[in-house]
């Protein structure tokens, strides 16, 4: 009976998989209140964890120190470590004999940890993880028409020839399958409607990768979530660049011929 | 002449090896380290590329005067903290500085090392070189430099932040830096040479920089270090080259007077180098690649120095056999042992 039960279990998440990532556990910034919420790099952030209910929530900072986050009506205040670098923010709920993790990582302004990004997101967080390889660092973003790498984990281990799942806010879903060593390349869609000219002018996307896992009675599911924005490609050419630079080359050419006629005079 | 004796080889290695580092240097110290060495080592490598190991100073000094000072002015803000990271960005320079002088840019900047890389393509090409620019030329694009450190670096980042001026103007230097381009496509990115057509402002920075890369691919050929003369980084090693370790030092003869020999081999044509009579000849616009010392035909009247101890001291044999080297490179084994070409 309680086999039957979790059999059930699991081809209800494959379910949930197969035709809507809005119910499983993800996480996803907190709606601004007012405005884009200024600039202080030091101010608390705010996500949501979508469909968590129940789940315990942590904080990992770079040096690998957890603490307890409390989620208040669906929310995470994530205030400053003090700390610079990743970090990353943990959910993970057992329900139903299903073992449910949702991850993100975001960057938090202090005084160096004196580690590298590699140690958080190489650290196993949940049994299943999907881990990025490499994340978009610092000034890199993940953007539309590019393509993103990740590795699948479990157990600390690449997981091959599983299924992930990718669904975007702007309304793409997709699958993959992850190859040998557990990794999969990610075509982020360029599905941003009305895209205006400039960085400024678009406000960035979400997208939500996720994978479930079968270890015999237990089930895992787990998902990763991340902005991307829309590519610069829409409003800056690279054949005009070519073009100008001709251009400038041409201009190089016409003034050393005419510094070498001056010579020559 | 042994190789491995000749300085201005001995410094193309030197900057092969910084330009690897400093281009693709995150595939030696990992994608994620290079983050860290770009906040404690700033030199001329490029946050838009995405293998370097790091990053420029000019990067984080145009935001920190456009997003830190420029805002906090604004808003009437301003404490120690507003101007304390334009501090800690100008001493990790200073570090750098202090132990390398202008050393930099003669052996390590990677756009420094690609304009003699194609300057060396031009000779070989046997293309009409422009060995000595006219001294009244050099002497009108010597301010330049300082225009561009004040304007592109520090005034119009800090009005972009104050609000006078568009948000296009707050990283104006990167946005028509010809290294942003050549970094990227050396790591085979063509996302920075583009045109941008999402304002008339970006649009005209953008076509900026591109010809500008252009002019500096051409110009290279036959000019010795034409965008080195403007580089806003020269100006910034100028202001604190009297306490940089390396030295450039000259013990005036009155045989220096008849030769000149050192003003012709710089590449920056500086000719004060040749009439000074001082003992510190470390001009704004030198680059302390150590040719002038190389092609000085009399013994101990040049010498590169760190602190007191000698790198590189003029030499009657070492110039006779490193001129029949340039002329062996060059293909032009005729004329006077004492002709001087780059």
């Amino acid at each position: 009976m309680v086999l039957h039960l979790k059999i059930i279990a699991v081809v209800a998440v494959v379910a949930c998989f197969s035709f809507t990532a809005e119910a499983v556990m993800q996480w996803a910034p907190a709606p601004a209140k007012h405005g884009h919420g200024g600039h202080d790099r030091h101010a608390a952030k705010k996500f949501e964890l979508i469909d968590g209910e129940g789940a315990s929530v942590q904080l990992i900072n770079p040096q690998l120190k957890a603490i307890e986050i409390p989620v208040e009506q669906g929310v995470v205040k994530v205030k400053s470590t003090g700390m610079d670098n990743y970090h990353a923010i943990v959910a993970t709920r057992e329900r139903n004999g299903v073992n449910e993790s949702a991850i993100r990582y975001i960057y938090q302004f202090g005084k160096p940890s004196g580690e590298s990004p590699s140690v958080i997101m190489g650290l196993e967080k949940s049994k299943l993880e999907i881990e990025p390889s490499p994340y978009a660092r610092e000034h890199w973003r993940y953007y539309g028409n590019t393509d993103a790498v990740f590795v699948l984990r479990f157990d600390g281990k690449p997981l091959a020839n599983s299924t992930v799942f990718l669904k975007t806010e702007n309304g793409t879903t997709e699958k993959f399958l992850t190859d040998m060593d557990g990794k999969i390349t990610v075509p982020l869609p360029d599905d941003f409607s009305n895209v205006k000219p400039g960085r400024m002018g678009n406000r960035a996307s979400e997208f939500v990768l996720s994978a479930n896992y079968s270890d015999g009675e237990i089930s895992h599911v787990t998902t990763f979530s991340s902005a991307y924005h829309a590519n610069p490609e829409h409003w800056q050419s690279t054949g005009l660049g070519v073009a100008v630079m001709a251009g400038g080359m041409f201009l190089g050419g016409l003034v050393s011929w005419r510094t070498r006629r001056r010579k020559e005079k | 002449m042994p190789i491995w004796k000749n300085l201005s080889v001995i410094r193309k290695v030197v900057q092969l090896l910084a330009f690897l580092f400093l281009v693709y240097g995150s595939v030696f110290v990992g994608f994620y380290s290079a983050d860290k060495l770009s906040g404690a080592f700033p030199a001329l490598a490029c946050a838009y590329d995405a293998k370097t190991a790091d990053y420029c100073v000019l990067i984080p000094l145009q935001h920190q005067f456009g997003h830190r000072v420029g805002t906090a002015l604004a808003a009437g803000a301003f404490a120690f903290s507003t101007i304390l990271p334009v501090l800690t960005t100008l001493l990790t320079f200073f570090i750098l500085f202090v132990v390398l002088n202008k050393a930099f840019c003669g052996w390590l900047c990677p756009l420094g090392f690609f304009q003699e890389v194609l300057g060396m393509i031009g000779q070989k090409l046997r293309l009409n070189r422009t060995e000595s620019l006219d001294p009244n030329l050099v002497e009108r694009i010597r301010p330049v430099k300082w225009l561009m450190l004040a304007f592109l670096v520090v005034l119009f980042p800090l009005a972009s932040g104050l609000g006078f001026v568009g948000h296009e103007l707050g990283d104006p230097f990167c946005k028509i830096c010809p290294s942003r381009i050549l970094t990227s496509l050396a790591a085979g990115q063509l996302n920075q040479l583009y045109i941008d057509t999402s304002s008339t402002g970006y649009m005209i920075l953008s076509i900026i920089a591109d010809t500008l890369f252009g002019l500096v691919l051409v110009l290279s050929l036959t000019v010795r270090q034409p965008f080195c003369r403007i580089c806003p980084m020269l100006a910034m090693h100028a202001m604190f080259r009297k306490v940089g370790l390396v030295k450039l030092v000259k013990n005036y003869t009155s045989r220096c007077d008849k030769c000149g020999l050192c003003a012709k081999a710089c590449p920056m044509d500086i000719k004060e180098i040749h009439t000074s009579q001082e003992k510190d000849i470390l001009f704004p616009d030198c680059t302390l690649c150590g040719r002038c010392v190389e092609f000085c035909p009399d013994k101990g009247v040049m010498a590169l120095k760190y602190v007191t101890i000698p790198i590189k001291v003029s030499d009657p044999q070492y110039f006779k056999a490193r001129n029949k080297a340039q002329k062996a490179w060059e293909g032009k084994n005729r004329g006077s042992s004492k002709r001087v070409k780059a």
